[in-house]
């Protein structure tokens, strides 16, 4: 069998009374985007500590490659980029040294370390800003100025501590599109955030974790298998609502249909094939369709249908 | 060295040699000289510097008179090396310092392949760097005063010695109580300790060299016998104090699970081989009767230092240390008392006694007879003190187990041995005042007041204290015996478990950059 690129086992922390986490497992694979999702106080950021090696757990163990961060904790820096929620550039440095000075920091040398700086900041924009001193940067930038530091080392497993909170909808999607890219060349991403819509469709999996229990992990179509999650999906005809919300009331798989304007919104419990068919059949039932999408299925309503009633 | 990656190849080339050059040098020392540069405080002292030097060198040769004048130029010169040496570089480690650990900049430099060694051998060559700058400001200064032949070369260059000695220990000093400031509670503390230490030791150093008494002391100690014997063991000091900060602050900046104890435990086990090749290389024959006794007595009391930490740590060994247990069973307990946990660490100081106590037993020089020479009465100081060590420590040792098993528990209880010492030496005393109206005189009350109850036996010839001694040595640590056996049957037990694991090789011998 294959180790995963994260293995977190069992974790344990707690701070005085405080029990930050609880026993909480999860897995994470090469390539893959998880997002780690809970609401502030959860224990987010405790866990990635600990896996950044930054944090010691009272229990349980997390592996990076199968290298315990426990055990081995200076190897399992070198395939960590941690970034950490907050950022504090040294004052006096401009962008090309704060990455030159890691760049060191991190063994590289010579040539083979310029080349590094200058592909990383290209990588992640900071060309046209190479000169400006490092502490002046707008909330964007620097964000990206400390991803670029994050991945200096080529790290294979990025930790990043909600790294899009407090950016403008513009930075959040040019982040995005950073991460995304990242994940496609092969690193694995975990990404905490205690609000949903930030990591938007971005994720192959997600952890959702309360008050430092894990409340559901896997892929989300996973999630929606596992828990039977309805999807919603989102019809438009040209012709009379009325005798689509008639036509749909009656297929299997169907209910809870509801009128919106032009449009009839319905849950649907089968799977791709079967409601491949249901438009099949619309169709053929000569009902005019302009418009046949599943509603943005998201984090939010995972998170809400998994934590209901577990939120005291 | 700004645009190292974006300027036109006519610059390149520069930058290029830059470059490779630096790649030999400490990458904190790079950045704290980028950050120099660019920042105002490091130019305006220089300027302020420069400026001073220049007055004083002008007043001075207003006044021209052929030796006063260099004298005064001289001491004019030092006196203005001393604050900046002094005051100004361990200031600037110590703030350089703070800054990073301020807002987790030291989280993401630990990060990286820099050990915490690495950082702070880089804080120490900038403050070296800012050393040999100053100096070299104020050179023009110093050579005056040669040439004006107000001071020899032996006195500059003593007095320089001198400031690099005290420079590099302040500066270790100031970076390792910045280090501290992983324990924000003992940031005010440290803050104001610190420049407040540092300001005392300029300003007494300053009056010291404007007075004259500097020259003074440096002429007489150049005169008498033992000119070697007192640079070589201020050298030494000044080597153990820096390499005690250094560890301090190493450990500061460790990883929880890292091994941060075996470095101090070697260190305590070095300091015999330093103090008495000392005595052999430096001390002449005549005085070692004397000084040798004092030096087996100054390990006992330094190793209590040590024990105090070494008995108050948390019990159990890190996952970590615990997987490093060599497999060999036998080296695993030959390497036991040096391993991390307070069982192991109260065996090791009960190593470390035996072996002072062979040594004096050994060497003790039992020619002089006098009643107030070392060597008669430090046999039972000592004897004594260490009974008291150990009383103290094993009570310790019981007070540390109901603490917690984390930092904080183990820095509660060191808090905790001073508070006791307290507690037993005054509570009789109050109790003597209100009951007799005064304590006039030792009784069996203060037998916890290791300080009195020592005053009062040591000095009389009376050796039926001895089996007493030795019975309270004994009674201390019967009880400690098990944890002893406890600590060596972890190790044994770890080691067994990574000899069952060493089926795939650890990937970790290769770990250590
Ligand atoms: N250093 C600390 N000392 C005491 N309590 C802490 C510390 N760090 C975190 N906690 C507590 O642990 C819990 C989890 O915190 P955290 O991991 O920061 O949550 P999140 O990142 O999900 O918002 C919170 O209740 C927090 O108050
Ligand atoms: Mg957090």
């Amino acid at each position: 069998m294959e180790t995963a690129l994260l293995e977190v086992r069992n974790l344990d922390r707690r701070y005085g009374n405080v029990h930050a986490v609880r026993d909480l497992s999860f897995t994470m694979q090469r390539g893959q985007i998880t997002g780690f999702v809970g609401p502030n106080g959860a224990g987010k950021t405790t866990t990635m500590r600990i896996a950044a090696t930054l944090d010691v757990p009272d229990g349980g163990d997390v592996t990076v490659n199968g290298v315990s961060v426990l055990v081995e904790p200076r190897l399992a820096r070198r395939q960590i980029g941690y970034m950490a929620d907050q950022f504090h550039p040294y004052p006096g440095l401009d962008v090309v040294q704060y990455l030159d000075f890691f760049a060191r920091a991190s063994g590289l040398r010579g040539s083979e370390r310029r080349r590094t700086v200058r592909k990383v900041a290209a990588f992640c924009g900071l060309d046209s800003f190479a000169d400006r001193p490092a502490t002046g940067l707008s909330k964007g930038m620097g964000q990206r100025l400390h991803l670029a530091k994050t991945l200096l080392h080529d790290p294979q497993l990025l930790i990043l501590d909600e790294p899009a909170a407090g950016l403008d909808p513009r930075a959040r999607i040019e982040f995005r599109a950073l991460l995304k890219e990242l994940a496609a060349a092969g690193k694995g991403i975990l990404i905490s955030s205690h609000i949903l819509p930030e990591l938007g469709e971005m994720c192959d999996s997600v952890v959702v974790i309360e008050k430092g229990r894990r409340v559901v992990a896997g892929s989300i179509a996973d999630i929606h298998r596992d828990n039977e999650l309805e999807q919603a999906v989102v019809v438009r005809t040209l012709g009379d609502v009325e005798a689509l919300e008639r036509f749909l009331v009656v297929q299997p798989h169907v209910s809870e249909a509801v009128v919106d304007g032009a449009r009839v919104r319905f849950a649907f419990t089968g799977d791709d094939r079967e409601l491949a068919d249901l438009l099949v059949r619309a169709v053929a039932a000569g009902l005019p369709i302009v418009e046949f999408a599943r509603a943005e299925a998201d984090l939010e309503d995972i998170f809400l249908k998994t934590t209901r009633g577990r939120l005291q | 060295m700004t645009a190292v990656e974006s300027v036109p190849p006519a610059g390149e080339r520069s930058a290029d040699r830059w470059s490779r050059w630096s790649d030999h040098l400490n990458p904190i020392l790079v950045r704290e000289v980028q950050q120099a540069i660019k920042g105002r405080v490091f130019p305006l002292t220089i300027l302020i510097a420069l400026a001073i030097s220049v007055v004083i060198a002008a007043v001075v040769s207003e006044e021209y008179s052929f030796g006063g004048t260099g004298r005064n130029a001289f001491r004019a010169g030092f006196a203005t090396l001393i604050p900046l040496v002094l005051f100004v570089v361990p200031m600037q480690a110590y703030n350089s310092m703070r800054t990073e650990l301020k807002g987790g900049i030291v989280e993401q430099l630990l990060l990286t392949r820099l050990s915490p060694s690495r950082v702070l051998s880089g804080k120490l060559q900038a403050a070296m760097v800012q050393f040999v700058l100053y100096v070299s400001i104020l050179s023009p200064l110093l050579a005056t005063s040669y040439l004006l032949r107000g001071v020899d070369v032996v006195t500059i260059g003593l007095s320089l010695l001198m400031a690099l000695i005290l420079c590099v220990t302040a500066t270790a000093l100031a970076v390792s109580s910045a280090a501290q400031g992983v324990v924000p509670a003992l940031q005010p503390i440290a803050n104001l300790g610190t420049a407040f230490g540092l300001g005392i030791g300029t300003f007494g150093m300053i009056s010291a060299v404007v007075s004259g008494g500097f020259e003074a002391m440096l002429g007489a100690l150049v005169r008498s016998g033992s000119f070697s014997a007192v640079v070589s063991a201020v050298l030494l000091l000044a080597l153990l104090s820096t390499a005690l900060s250094w560890l301090a602050a190493r450990s500061f900046l460790l990883h929880a699970f890292e091994n941060r104890s075996s470095a101090f435990r070697v260190l305590l086990f070095v300091l015999p081989v330093l103090a008495y090749g000392w005595l052999l290389a430096f001390v002449e024959p005549r005085h070692r009767d004397g000084a040798f006794p004092i030096l087996t007595f100054g390990l006992l009391l330094v190793s209590i230092v040590f024990g105090v930490f070494m008995v108050t740590e948390q019990g159990r060994m890190s996952p970590r240390v615990d997987a490093h247990v060599p497999k060999a069973g036998w080296r695993a307990l030959l390497l036991a008392p040096l391993l991390p946990g307070r069982d192991r660490g109260a065996l090791c100081l009960l190593l470390f006694h035996v072996l002072l106590v062979a040594i004096a037993v050994a060497f003790w020089p039992l020619a002089s007879v006098r009643r107030w020479h070392p060597a008669a009465v430090l046999p039972r100081v000592g004897a004594m003190t260490m009974a008291y060590v150990w009383v103290y420590l094993g009570l310790l040792r019981w007070l540390r187990a109901r603490l917690p098993e984390n930092v904080r528990g183990s820095q509660a209880a060191r808090v905790l041995l001073p508070a006791m010492l307290f507690l037993f030496c005054v509570a009789p005393l109050l109790v003597d005042a209100i009951v007799r109206g005064g304590p006039d005189e030792w009784h069996l009350g203060h037998v916890m007041n290791p300080f009195w109850t020592i005053a009062e036996f040591a000095g009389q010839d009376k050796t039926e204290l001895f089996p007493t001694v030795y019975a309270v040595i004994g009674l201390a640590l019967l009880p400690q015996l098990p944890a002893f056996v406890r600590g060596l049957r972890e190790v044994s037990a770890a080691s067994r478990r990574n000899r069952s694991r060493a089926g795939p090789k650890p990937t970790s011998a290769s770990d250590d950059a």
